[in-house]
């Protein structure tokens, strides 16, 4: 059986948060020190998680505003996400709910795999988010908080890691829910079903029809 | 008005010592030509100052073609400026409806909301016109809209307090209303002033080097929102759009580079042709082993080459386009430039680059690279292969810009030849970006002029004056420390703020600006430190400027040298035009006035008047072109935002019928169902739907087309049924083809941005169906 392959986007609402420094750290173990916005990069790593090999595709995409026309698509094809902000900023963090919403409407699940990352632990002395209050952001989205130091490579991997236990997780739910539970499943089927229905309504008296 | 541009400042900054040279600005207003004499620096601006003072009145005085196309083009401005407002309000609900409208087809929406959201569409209607309560209200705010306008630091210093969510609607007054007349020197040079302030701070307080300017704040929406008004919107149009459109056309063309997307491609392409993988191809390898593969490598080689090609045409092109870019844009750079100077006295060119390229290629360039469609460059999505390109393109110049020391996708180094050689080519352009003249001085002119007009006024809403008066208010104690300052006066007098209308009491509103603390213009003389005879020199070269363009081309009065003292005398007995006669006397007058001062001399015949005058009108020559020029690249800026508005208004009827529909049917169960009646069908022909664009694409042969038609019904209201039908096929009322519709479908492949259609034969056009039935059904109340 070949592995299975996750994806994950990075996303932040604010550039300078550190998403690729956290993402290069993670994929190639590099600390990156210049001034280079992204526009959109994709990895790919190979992981193990609790025994199972996975592969990951990550996308890091761009914090600068001026290119939230292309979130979207990005969300579209996520499966995971991970939320970055800096603790040395209050307003990273305020942006994140938003981008949190359109992920949930555009997933159309409000337990999509995700979780906030406030980057740039080792900057103490700057910090403008206390732990506590980053951590009851988490609580109101059920979703797990960490901090970590791309520079100083703390907490990269978990980060991770907890994301892709997350999406295994969330992918046995759905598949056993589509099965047993009609509730769950529901919102999915009934986009199935109208595309269905528009295939079908094409009612087709000849067949065949020469122009 | 007219008056007011012919004469071109040369503003060669005298207060700021810059040691550049001067470089002309273009897409502003009064196009400063650098290649005068700095000598006449200071008169050329007190001309200016002189003709813009009683350009009002004077407007209808000169009637040459240049008076005529300068006239046009005024007023295409005006129109771009209020017509970008309203597209700015319009994407608001567009983009509000767009989230609400995706819940509502997944019936997820509870009915409160959704009677919520109908409230929202049926205020999004143009507003009304109407003033203010009453005389003393409109007095006060009109001082206070004064102050604001003129005093920049006050936005400045609001918009470092404002959080995210309270941006919104300051936004939309800064940015549309105070500040609104995209095209006027004025209020663009005290916008300029608002960002300076701002981004000083900016830099004074941003810790490391690495978040400047990368944070997104209310400046940075707003500089953003600048880039995109009139001058910003023409200048990317004018050297992206070409470029972009025919990479697009190229749908086929696949530049992919990263091995391992090339790899995957290239092993299912094989496993569908042969059905199995050869051995040696295994599935699901790292990312070095794609590199490695030769068969990859043979692919990407190529590539590489065009992608570097590609990027270097479109370098080419933004480069060649530094004269056009707009002239905001650039003093923007220079400001970072010089900041980023002051903050890192030892930083290099390169280091100041790298800024310099986080604020022009990273928040301007690029972002309409990579989405043009939002940019209005383009008018459908574009295909996968040529947006993947885009995005590539965005990402080579984007690093071209900074020059990372490290790539972050290993594959990307494989571009590097394309960064050595253009390196030394963009750090050169971004600092020739940076070379355009200050404006304080002519600034400091146009304010006083405003204190002098008697008609300075603001098309505002009242919600808008609400809301920035509550904002004042809410940020007084920071914003008004000192109880004796005009802000404070003027909040004080003001008292609280009234609460926002609803949307259906909003008004429109012309207010009257005036400033509180009068500065009579007497003191103008004393306050640009000009002496009596710089002014009567002034005046007396305007006038004749003006009677020149008055008199008829080719006449003996009008060869040169110019005899001043005939022309003078020749206007001054004109007949059956006073105006021309009083300019006459007036020019009489000047002239001996100024004799007297010992400024000209009769016996040379006035050559120092005489020679300005001459140049003046060479000048003017070649002016009439520059304005024709212009005007035709405006034209094409306004109809690309109108085009984008009838889009936005367009939208707007489909989701409020949609809506209307929705809600109909939910009233539908508790209430007797109304009958409805069914509409159509109409018929259009297959040339029509061609002509229209609904019918993207036809495999109808070209001989066949010609008796082709469809109808259109609508059975229930959001139901729809095309139908296809052949002339003479026996008579028969059905179609060859049935197709029902909903219109819930219809919006919703129109969120996942499927545009196409099939209806076996032909494929329409989601969009222009949309379009096309909005149109045609449209039902008192929903379809």
């Amino acid at each position: 059986m070949s592995q299975r392959e996750y994806h994950i986007v990075v996303l932040g609402s604010v550039g300078g948060v550190g998403k690729s420094c956290l993402t290069a750290q993670f994929v190639q173990n590099v600390w990156i020190e210049s001034y280079d916005p992204t526009i959109e990069d994709s990895y790919r790593k190979l992981m193990e998680v609790d025994g199972r090999q996975v592969v990951l595709e990550i996308l890091d995409t761009a914090g600068t505003e001026q290119f939230t026309a292309m979130r979207e698509l990005y969300m579209k094809s996520g499966q995971g996400f991970l939320l970055v902000f800096s603790i040395t900023s209050m307003s990273s963090l305020h942006e994140l709910a938003e981008l949190r919403d359109q992920i949930i409407r555009i997933k159309d699940d409000p337990r999509v795999p995700l979780v906030l990352v406030g980057n740039k632990s080792d900057l103490e002395e700057d910090r403008a988010v206390s732990r506590a209050r980053a951590f009851a952001v988490s609580q109101g989205w059920g979703s797990p908080y960490y901090e970590t130091s791309a520079r100083r490579r703390a907490n990269v991997d978990e980060v991770f890691k907890d994301l892709c236990r997350q999406i295994i997780r969330r992918d046995v739910e759905l598949s056993r829910a589509t099965d047993s539970d009609p509730r769950e499943g529901r919102r999915r089927r009934d986009t199935q079903d109208r595309n269905r229905r528009r295939r079908s309504n094409r009612s087709r008296e000849h067949r065949c029809v020469i122009l | 008005m007219a008056a007011a541009k012919l004469q071109a400042p040369s503003r060669a900054s005298t207060s700021s010592a810059s040691s550049f040279t001067p470089v002309s600005r273009q897409n502003t207003m009064s196009s400063h030509d650098g290649s005068r004499s700095m000598r006449a620096s200071k008169r050329y601006s007190v001309t200016a100052l002189y003709l813009s003072m009683s350009a009002k009145e004077k407007d209808l005085e000169i009637e040459d073609d240049l008076a005529r196309a300068q006239k046009a083009l005024r007023e295409l401005k005006a129109r771009i400026s209020s017509q970008s407002k309203k597209n700015f309000v319009l994407e608001k609900d567009v983009r509000y409806l767009d989230s609400r409208i995706a819940l509502l087809i997944q019936n997820r929406m509870a009915l409160e909301e959704q009677n919520e959201v109908a409230s929202h569409l049926d205020e999004a209607a143009e507003l009304q016109e109407g003033f203010f309560p009453n005389d003393e209200k409109t007095q006060k705010y009109g001082n206070l809209l004064f102050l604001l306008q003129s005093e920049p630091r006050h936005i400045a210093h609001l918009c470092r307090l404002v959080t995210l969510a309270e941006i919104d609607s300051l936004l939309q007054t800064v940015m549309f209303t105070i500040y609104g007349n995209q095209y006027e020197s004025r209020e663009e040079h005290l916008l300029l002033t608002m960002f300076q302030s701002v981004l000083t701070y900016q830099f004074d307080n941003t810790p490391d080097y690495s978040s400047l300017l990368r944070a997104n704040t209310p400046v940075s929406r707003m500089m953003t929102t600048y880039t995109r008004r009139g001058p910003g919107q023409s200048y990317l149009k004018q050297v992206l759009a070409e470029r972009i459109n025919s990479l697009i056309e190229l749908k086929d063309l696949d530049l992919e580079i990263n091995p391992l997307k090339v790899y995957e491609k290239m092993v299912s392409e094989i496993e569908e042709s042969q059905g199995s993988l050869p051995p040696n191809m295994p599935k699901g390898v790292t990312a070095e082993q794609a590199a490695e593969n030769e068969k990859v490598q043979a692919i990407i080689a190529p590539r590489l080459t065009m992608l570097m090609e590609i990027a270097n045409s479109f370098l080419s092109t933004i480069i060649a386009g530094l004269d056009e870019t707009p002239y905001g844009i650039r003093w923007i750079c220079k400001q970072i430039r010089s900041l980023s100077k002051r903050k890192y006295p030892d930083a290099s060119d390169h280091t100041v680059c790298t800024l310099i390229g986080g604020f022009f290629f990273l928040r301007f360039i690029n972002p309409a690279i990579v989405t043009p469609r939002s940019y209005m460059l383009i008018d459908g999505t574009p295909a996968d292969n040529p947006k993947r390109t885009l995005t590539y393109i965005a990402k080579m110049l984007q690093n071209l810009a900074n020059k990372p020391s490290y790539a972050k996708e290993p594959y990307m180094v494989k571009l590097q030849p394309f960064i050595q050689q253009n390196k030394e080519r963009i750090n050169r352009f971004m600092l020739d970006l940076c070379e355009v003249q200050d404006f304080y001085e002519s600034l400091e002119m146009d304010n006083y002029v405003a204190l002098s007009k008697k008609d300075l006024e603001l098309s505002i809403t009242l919600n808008e004056v609400y809301a920035t008066h509550e904002l004042l208010e809410r940020h007084a104690a920071e914003l008004a420390k000192d109880e004796s300052s005009h802000l404070s006066v003027l909040l004080h007098e003001l008292g609280s703020a009234p609460a926002q209308l609803p949307r259906k009491e909003n008004r429109v509103i012309n207010l009257p600006l005036f400033s509180k603390w009068e500065t009579p213009l007497d003191d103008l003389t004393a306050a640009l430190d000009i002496t009596q005879e710089e002014v009567y020199f002034m005046e007396a070269k305007s006038t004749f400027v003006v009677i020149m363009r008055s008199l008829p081309a080719n006449t003996p009065l009008t060869r040169r040298p110019l005899r001043l003292d005939r022309i003078a005398e020749a206007a001054a007995t004109t007949r059956n035009d006073s105006v021309m006669v009083k300019k006459g006397i007036r020019s009489i007058e000047l002239l001996s006035q100024l004799q007297e001062l010992g400024v000209i001399d009769k016996s040379d015949g006035f050559a120092l008047l005489r020679d300005e005058i001459e140049q003046e009108l060479v000048h003017l020559g070649s002016m009439k072109d520059k304005v024709v020029e212009e005007s035709r690249k405006l034209d094409e800026v306004y109809r690309t935002i109108r085009d984008h508005n009838s889009y936005l208004i367009n939208q707007l009827e489909t989701y409020k019928s949609y809506l209307h529909n929705v809600r109909g049917q939910s009233e539908g169960k508790t209430r007797k169902q109304q009958k409805h009646q069914v509409l159509g069908p109409y018929k259009f022909t297959h040339q029509q739907l061609e002509k229209e664009g609904v019918i993207q694409k036809s495999n109808v042969p070209e001989n066949r087309r010609a008796n082709i038609y469809f109808n259109f019904t609508s059975p229930l209201p959001g139901t729809f049924v095309i139908s296809l039908h052949y002339k003479g096929r026996s008579g028969r009322n059905r179609g060859l083809l049935e197709l029902d519709l909903k219109l819930d479908d219809l919006l919703e492949m129109q969120k996942d941005n499927q545009e196409e259609l099939d209806l076996e034969y032909v494929l329409f056009n989601v969009s222009k169906v949309l379009v096309l039935l909005n149109k045609r059904f449209t039902r008192k109340k929903g379809w």
